[in-house]
């Protein structure tokens, strides 16, 4: 074994009960490097972390930490070890402040009594070696989701991390906290720390790797230094096949209007004019906090609006609950699909046939039916499960997106609001998600969709409107859509 | 229903748990109680069936509809306390204002959904924790008992005996009462609503993601007020069959029933945090329950020891089917859960 690896994984195989998720796989991080990792939702990504931190242990396979083998790893000895795992769900008491959290379970005492003087002491000195302008005396749950990741590493400091693991850390930054975020990772590496970073944002790996390891199916495809490989290369690499990185859509003729809102007004966004044709799908961009979940959630009856009105084929309608606006032959693919859109505990059988029976007026409903329902979608849409009876946790990002998008196809929908439909969804699972809404335009349905995709918004989209402030800035053609165009209403920069 | 699809089933590891317990207390009994002597074992002679079945049948009934409530998320404390205020209000009824048997019906089932359909409104339309609301309307109900009674039984002299006091001889020594065919009854109705109806659909969507139900149309606030509701009416029945057994409304007579009740659904296998449950299973976990303080008392268990063991027992028969559950959904074969897989 090398002088300079902390960390080290040989012949790791790792099955849950009818998947094999890992067989002999082997990886290794050196001191004082970015290794990035990267690979499809359900690569094994998530297990490779598990394992990492002690929260699974792998059933086959030795890891190695600072050349010494270490067994039956826990959360606990892994961190006491000094591997800290930042996970992408944020991890700490909201209500506390940045040092009550930094030290939290690892209080400095003198004595019997705790120091608070000490502990805030050491706790600005972390801070400013991070070049962060956080105060210790902020409570965390009020930061921004930038600042809070900032607090994670933090923690990792304090507890003396000599390795650190960041699942998916940018999801919904904002391109100044990526910025900072990158630099307090570069001057932690340059100070001798070990970074595993994991993101589907391959321009984050060319920024931040100096090696990259693609997984596919549990065994390792490459690892390899970031200057021997490109984008295609990685892409191909994750999803074994060459794909464009601009999706290539079809287009359809494009009818009357199906649906409009005029002035709309509430829940944080104002005066929203928008109109919506057959075959049609418009993309609505904005920066995160923009107000674009809140016009969905409007638009969709999920909050009551204060003025204006909403025009379904031409007739005023009122959509004061989502059952009204369900029985208009609308649906909603929310942003977060576990905590709005699936009945995680439930069984597919029960998640796709939920909305079918709450729209029909019989008060019956048939377990066959359901079923045999259930079978057809799981059929039509590629779902990957062993069963219908499978609980929908147990179901990979991209599959569980599909269940949701079974459940509203069994209304026979005919306007789609997709809220970010492929977010924290990997690349060969995004392009069938794609072709599914190609495919419902071809029928005739119509989309609105939100996204923070640029490379999506772009290659989808008929039209795009901008949303700022809650507002709409802009409305852009299909000929006029391009980066710059979106990202400078987005951000405003037209403005000054 | 084949015997394997019983033991593979949902409720399959309580089932066990179920069966493991009779056969132990029929062992126990007629190796160190009875001298061997089969014929004076007296847990399984068929009156003293009879007797348990009579004995849980109250519980179960108000275990039926809390399970649907615990399914949907929440919890009702005030069921016990709100038994004593019904009981003594209807046997106040019947006594001092003289209402006849059947308009004393009606009264206690329209005073049970009057006060439920306002706990359940409280509920819905606040995020106040149904634990909490339902704790305080548990102290209301305490006091208007004790406003009603002052404290003393009301005795109904012999009317309202229908309810309690019909039996229905099978053989000589094994008969059905009454309420236990009502709870019978009530288990067939709610299985097939849960199973069959669209509101059964929901309860099970409410409890698993409210979110979820929500944009699914779901009307959440009105299916829980109407759950409270329903547990309300079911309360009331339960209240009438246990004033026409005991035919007298005393002010204690529904007292610790919510611990009772909620033990049984829990045990049962319905989760705390909702979305999972089904009224067999409840069946399942009062029976368990019925049997073991009627084993302890025919074992002359010294009724101090019988609370202690009685909890021990519940905390083991959970821990159980937690474990045994666990086991099971994390083995996903579809050959094992007895379910089709799909072809590809």
């Amino acid at each position: 074994m090398s002088e300079d690896l902390i960390l080290e994984m040989k012949g790791i195989s790792k099955s849950y009960p009818g998947v094999k998720v890992f067989e002999d796989f082997d990886f290794d991080l050196r001191r004082g490097e970015v290794h990035c990792i990267c690979g499809e939702n359900g690569a094994g990504k998530s297990t490779l972390i598990k394992m990492l931190s002690g929260a699974h242990l792998p059933d086959k396979g030795a890891i190695y930490f600072n050349g010494a083998s270490v067994h039956d790893l826990t959360p606990r000895s892994a961190m006491m070890m000094g591997i800290q795992t930042i996970y992408q769900e944020h991890n700490f008491f909201p209500l506390l402040t940045v040092v009550e959290n930094l030290f939290a379970g690892s209080e400095i005492n003198n004595g019997l009594i705790i120091s608070k003087p000490k502990m805030v002491a050491k706790a600005q000195e972390i801070l400013d070696y991070l070049h962060s302008d956080i105060s210790p005396h902020d409570v965390v749950g009020k930061l921004g989701s930038g600042a809070q990741k900032i607090v994670e590493i933090a923690k990792a400091l304090v507890q003396d991390s000599r390795v650190i693991i960041l699942d998916e850390p940018t999801a919904s930054f904002s391109q100044t906290e990526i910025d900072h975020l990158f630099e307090v990772i570069k001057r932690l590496v340059s100070n001798g720390m070990s970074v595993i970073y994991i993101s589907h944002h391959l321009e984050e790996v060319f920024v931040l790797a100096d090696r990259v390891t693609v997984i596919r199916d549990g065994r390792k495809v490459s690892t390899a230094p970031v200057g021997s490989v490109t984008e295609q290369s990685l892409i191909r690499d994750m999803v074994g096949r060459d794909v464009s990185l601009f999706y290539q859509r079809a287009h359809f003729p494009i009818g009357e209007v199906v649906f409009e809102a005029r002035k709309l007004t509430g829940n944080g966004v104002i005066d929203i004019c928008l109109d919506l044709r057959k075959g049609e799908l418009l993309g609505v961009a904005g920066m995160v906090g923009s107000g674009r979940t809140e016009l969905a959630d409007l638009l969709f009856g999920a909050r009551r609006a204060v003025g204006g009105e909403i025009l379904i084929g031409g007739k005023k309608v009122a959509l004061k609950t989502p059952l009204a606006a369900i029985r208009h032959r609308l649906c909603y693919i929310t942003e977060d699909r576990q905590a709005s859109g699936l009945f995680l505990k439930h069984p597919l059988s029960m998640n796709i046939p939920i909305v079918s029976y709450v729209r029909t007026r019989t008060p019956f409903a048939l377990p066959s039916t359901d079923v045999r329902e259930s079978e057809r979608y799981v059929k039509t849409l590629g779902i990957m499960t062993p069963g219908v009876f499978q609980i929908a946790m147990l179901l990979s990002g991209g599959n569980q997106q599909k269940v949701v998008l079974a459940k509203w196809f069994m209304t026979n929908a005919e306007i789609f609001i997709f809220d970010e439909p492929t977010r924290g969804i990997d690349v060969g699972a995004k392009e069938e998600i794609y072709k599914i809404m190609i495919g419902l335009l071809e029928q005739g349905r119509s989309i609105i969709m939100i996204s923070s995709d640029m490379p999506e918004l772009i290659a989808m989209s008929d039209r795009v409107v901008v949303m700022r402030g809650g507002k709409i800035v802009a409305r852009i053609d299909k000929e006029g859509i391009s980066e710059e165009a979106i990202l400078k209403h987005a951000i405003g920069s037209d403005q000054r | 229903m084949k015997p394997s699809r019983l033991i593979r089933g949902e409720n399959g590891p309580m089932f066990l748990v179920l069966l493991t317990t009779i056969v132990a207390v029929f062992l126990v009994e007629l190796l160190f109680v009875r001298g061997s002597d089969i014929t004076k074992v007296a847990f399984i002679k068929p009156m003293n069936i009879s007797n348990v079945l009579m004995q849980i049948s109250i519980t179960g009934m108000m275990a039926i509809s809390m399970t649907l409530v615990m399914v949907s998320g929440g919890i009702d404390l005030s069921i016990g306390q709100m038994m004593c205020f019904l009981g003594t209000a209807m046997a106040y009824m019947m006594k001092n204002v003289g209402l006849n048997d059947w308009t004393v019906v009606i009264f206690g089932l329209v005073l049970a959904v009057v006060f439920q359909v306002l706990m359940g409104f409280i509920i819905s339309r606040t995020k106040l924790e149904p634990f909490i609301v339902s704790l305080g309307f548990m102290s209301m109900y305490k006091g208007f008992t004790y406003l009603i009674t002052n404290g003393r039984e009301i005795t109904i002299g012999g009317k309202f005996g229908f309810l309690g006091k019909t039996y229905i001889n099978i053989t000589d020594d094994f008969r059905l009462g009454m309420p236990v065919i009502v709870l019978l009854l009530l288990c067939v109705i709610i299985w097939l609503v849960l199973k069959y109806t669209k509101f059964g659909r929901s309860v099970y969507a409410v409890g698993g993601n409210e979110n979820a139900a929500y944009l699914a149309g779901i009307n959440v606030k009105n299916l829980k007020l109407w759950l409270y509701a329903l547990n309300g009416i079911f309360v009331a029945i339960a209240t009438m069959a246990s004033l026409s057994r005991m035919g007298t409304g005393n002010p204690l007579m529904g007292e610790g029933k919510e611990i009772e009740v909620i033990a049984a659904v829990v045990v049962g296998g319905t989760a705390l945090s909702g979305g999972k449950g089904n009224v067999w299973g409840t069946f399942i976990g009062v029976l368990l329950l019925g049997c073991l303080s009627n084993a302890l008392n025919i074992l002359g268990v010294f009724p101090h020891w019988q609370y202690v063991l009685r909890g021990s027992l519940i905390i083991l028969a959970v821990l159980l089917s937690y474990y045994s559950g666990q086991r099971a959904s994390s083995v996903k074969s579809p050959v094992l859960t007895g379910q089709r897989s799909v072809a590809k």
